[in-house]
């Protein structure tokens, strides 16, 4: 996260020098950075979010098992 | 003729200025949220600010016009990212369970993922609107696009400061791992 804030930050500096190009660039690479973020927040074995009708499908699955 | 293209050069920027003011707004908000009343950003809502930032950079660099749409095509590209991380949020809360409920306090009855999806939203919904009826932006000059300049200008960095303090924030809150804390990891 704090990588995705500095590359953004970076590019409202370069802009505000006068580096338009290279500011483009950093903005770019924090959209990466951002996209790789979110993809890893949702498919981390261990941090990432599950949909909650999945949830709810399985819990349903393990109740009709019960009875 | 001349005229009615000047007035339409006008009204655009002003579309555009309004959003980029409103969007300021939003983030000074979240600031005042998170500060004033220790809302803490979760995991989702951090990318959201981000993707927001992302909108304003696109706005102002579509605001100094160089001929191009690039500005306008930025800024898409980061709403339509703040669209599928705020649906996705949503959808994730939309079934309460433990550890599982909106997050934050809701506004006008409305929390903040689905505030998030309604501003990415109006975002998209803003530029289709303007590229449909002023067709992208004209190279015609105006005597008050100076002073829209030097309004963006001061806007602008307003917003960089913004995304500053939000840097260091994210650096006290989440160090230099992943964001997954209830509280500011480097000040426990």
């Amino acid at each position: 996260m704090v990588a995705v804030y500095g590359v953004l930050l970076g590019a409202f500096v370069l802009d505000f020098a006068g580096h338009r190009r290279l500011a483009i660039c950093c903005l770019l690479l924090s959209f990466a950075l951002g996209l790789w973020l979110f993809l890893w927040e949702i498919y981390s074995p261990d941090y990432g979010f599950r949909m909650p009708w999945l949830q709810v499908e399985s819990v349903a699955v393990s109740l009709a098992a019960v009875s | 003729m001349l005229g009615l293209d000047r007035m339409a050069a006008l009204f655009d920027r002003l579309v555009l200025l309004a959003m980029f003011l409103i969007l300021a707004a939003i983030l000074t908000a979240a600031l005042v949220m998170q500060y004033a009343f220790g809302e803490l950003p979760c995991p989702l809502c951090l990318p959201q600010r981000y993707a927001m930032f992302g909108c304003c950079f696109g706005l102002a660099q579509q605001l100094r016009f160089d001929g191009s749409e690039r500005g306008s095509g930025l800024s898409l590209l980061f709403a339509v990212v703040l669209l599928v991380i705020a649906v996705r949020q949503t959808l994730l809360d939309l079934f309460p369970r433990p550890g599982h409920e909106y997050v934050g306090s809701a506004i006008l009855g409305i929390h903040m993922p689905v505030w998030g999806a309604l501003i990415a939203v109006a975002l998209i919904l803003g530029f289709a609107l303007r590229f449909a009826i002023f067709g992208g932006m004209r190279a015609v000059s105006v005597p008050a696009v100076a002073s829209l300049r030097r309004l963006t200008q001061a806007l602008f960095i307003y917003v960089a400061l913004l995304c500053a303090v939000n840097f260091i924030s994210a650096i006290v809150q989440c160090g230099l791992g992943e964001c997954h804390t209830m509280g500011y990891s480097l000040l426990k």
